[in-house]
């Protein structure tokens, strides 16, 4: 085995392992809640005792915990996420839909960020000291530092309330009632609901992204091979280029660790816009005390950050020599 | 009488060092217009955060807002009888504003410090034993990594009643890793120095290297990271009060918001709405604006240049 191929299979072994102990640490905690949302049932006077009995069975409650355990271990992870209590349908049914709104929403904003404030970043940094660097640095501190939902009211005020130019709630009219993903995503009712929302998502994630390629463009500026490169005769614009491409493999991490934590929407965001995502539903799910919704949200949320997490120690370890892969982990 | 001036003589010293320290940071902050700025905000904020309960000229939640025929004022715009209007349930805006900051105040200190703390001892011990004691606290800090923040925070907060000192704690137990992964990586660079290695060759036992040699040389790095720490924590503290699940018993400025969008009073109660959204936005960015300035300074590789 080469030593990348060694340094690979440690990884895997050990998110394998994070994985099973962060799925054990949501079983504790959840098994810890008081009160079981058949309480609720019962106390509205809706079931008989034995009725409850039979439903705690059918949810496998009724059995010790050592066996829940081993049921719930086995059926997240094979996927089988059972059924929402509250909803009476299959998890996955109530799940699916709402990632997915998720991701429509706050992938395009993701990307859409690294590219336009990575580039600002590298420009700014190139021109150290310029008062768009300043603009563009306490800008960004501002959206990155203020909790997104603070933002986002901030836009409804003015967007939605006073300019009347967006809607301030929900992914689409309350007379739309589309039929499949392409009439729901493809329709100019979205586009419109679709805007603010992507917008605070763009200027939330900009900070980091800026301040990423920015340092790295005038961390690379006064190294040795610029001076080669302008000795050549480059462009300023060329130079920049150069450099700006010797600071990518920061930012290119950065985005594969906020990619795999999209996968929890940004819950703020949601619920400030009713956006109906995985967040939003969480919090929903988390309120009304639907142990299997939230089980089975609080674990893809959690596998998404672990599978991200490996793919940017592997990106790191694969494209920068200069980390040791014998090493433990990323330093 | 010799030894009494003497340690009289040393304790002056130590608050010129003090004061010269004190001065010497001020001299720094006030080239940077923003940063200072920052200090101004901060400085209002923890005076608020201290005395703001006591300015407040009515009970936030008891006391009903009356106009003049003795009625209760619902959602009365700024007024003589109440600063920055009323909320929806006749209670003083401005009193739930200047009461509201002692929470955020609370647990950004603390979470804040307590985020730092933790932090930079993980990152000391991890970087500077290394092995299998690097290995256990890094694993750990990938746990915490994996798990992700809000959900689990929402989830603990749901079986216990949340209090202010608890969110704090939940808090800092979730964001320490961030603070332990930068100060690791510090510390494995110090490490291999030439004064650490001289005093190890000297004699010192590895707690006194660590502590007195190292530790030194890292703690402006996790001076940043408690600076950092505190905007997260006030920025988690008002997103979760947001959510409902803020302290109960006390007003906040996260609670403030959740109560103007919950009652549906947002598109016409600004008064209501800008008061406590302000105050957050302005308190975290200027957390940040100074942890940034000295960040350039910090960071070895960002001053090499002009």
């Amino acid at each position: 085995m080469s030593q990348f191929q060694r340094f690979l299979a440690k990884r895997l072994a050990i998110s394998l392992v994070l994985t099973l102990v962060a799925v054990s640490v949501i079983f504790v905690v959840l098994r810890l809640l008081p009160g079981s949302p058949f309480e609720a049932l019962v106390t509205a006077g809706n079931l008989s005792p034995s009725q409850v009995e039979e439903i705690r069975a059918l949810y496998g409650l009724d059995q010790p915990m050592w066996k829940q355990y081993v049921n719930y271990m086995t059926s997240l992870l094979t996927f089988q996420f059972g059924y929402s209590i509250l909803r009476s349908q299959p998890v996955w049914d109530v799940l699916e839909p709402r990632l997915i709104n998720t991701l429509i929403l706050l992938v395009p904003a993701l990307v859409t960020t690294a590219i336009l404030s990575s580039s600002l970043g590298m420009y700014v940094g190139w021109n150290r000291g310029s008062k768009l660097e300043k603009l563009s640095i306490i800008t960004t501190t501002f959206l990155r530092s203020t909790p997104v939902f603070i933002t986002g009211i901030f836009f409804i005020i003015v967007f939605a309330y006073n300019l009347e130019l967006v809607p301030a709630f929900g992914m689409r009219s309350v007379t739309a009632s589309p039929e499949g993903y392409i009439d729901t995503y493809l329709s100019l009712d979205f586009a419109h609901h679709y805007i603010l929302p992507f917008t605070i998502a763009v200027l939330y994630y900009s900070g980091d992204f800026l301040l990423l390629a920015r340092n790295g463009v005038v961390e690379k500026k006064g190294s040795e091979f610029l001076k080669l490169h302008r000795a050549k005769g480059l462009t300023e614009m060329q130079q920049l280029a150069r450099a700006g491409r010797n600071s990518m493999l920061p930012i290119l991490t950065y985005f594969a660790l906020r990619l795999g934590m999209i996968f929890q929407g940004l819950i703020l965001l949601e619920v400030v816009f009713g956006w109906p995502g995985i967040g939003r539903e969480l919090v929903l799910a988390i309120q009304q005390q639907d142990y299997p919704l939230v089980q089975a949200a609080v674990f893809i949320m959690a596998l998404a950050v672990i599978i991200a997490n490996l793919a940017a120690d592997v990106l790191y370890a694969y494209f920068d020599p200069t980390v040791s892969t014998s090493g433990g982990g990323a330093a | 009488m010799s030894t009494e001036s003497k340690s009289a003589g040393q304790i002056y010293k130590r608050v010129d060092e003090i004061r010269g320290f004190v001065r010497d940071q001020f001299d720094f902050l006030r080239q940077d217009r923003l940063a200072m700025l920052g200090v101004i905000v901060v400085a209002g904020f923890v005076f608020l955060g201290l005395f703001g309960p006591m300015l407040a000229p009515h009970d936030p939640i008891e006391e009903d807002m009356r106009g003049e025929d003795g009625s209760i004022l619902r959602l009365s715009e700024p007024s003589g009888e109440a600063v920055l209007g009323t909320t929806a349930f006749g209670k003083d805006v401005l009193s739930q504003f200047l009461a509201g900051a002692r929470p955020t105040f609370i647990v950004g200190l603390f979470g804040g410090i307590g985020t730092g703390a933790i932090g930079f001892l993980v990152g000391l011990v991890s970087g500077y034993y290394g092995g299998w004691v690097d290995e256990v606290l890094m694993r750990l800090t990938d746990l915490t990594f994996s798990l992700p923040f809000m959900p689990m925070a929402l989830l603990l907060l749901t079986f216990v009643t949340p209090s202010v000192w608890l969110m704090t704690a939940i808090i800092a137990g979730f964001l320490w890793k961030m603070p332990a992964r930068v100060v690791r990586s510090e510390v494995l660079s110090v490490r291999e120095r030439t004064f650490v290695k001289s005093a190890r060759a000297s004699g010192a036992s590895d707690l006194r290297t660590m502590l007195y040699h190292v530790g030194p040389n890292v703690l402006p790095i996790g001076f940043l990271y408690t600076a950092y720490g505190i905007a997260w924590a006030i920025a988690a503290q008002a997103s979760l009060a947001f959510l409902g699940f803020g302290d109960p018993t006390m007003t906040s400025w996260g609670r403030m918001l959740r109560q103007v969008f919950e009652s549906g009073n947002m598109r016409v109660a600004w008064w209501w709405v800008v008061p406590p959204a302000l105050g957050i936005a302005a308190i975290t960015t200027s957390v940040f604006l100074i942890g940034r300035a000295y960040e350039e300074v910090i960071n070895p590789e960002i001053q090499t240049d002009q």
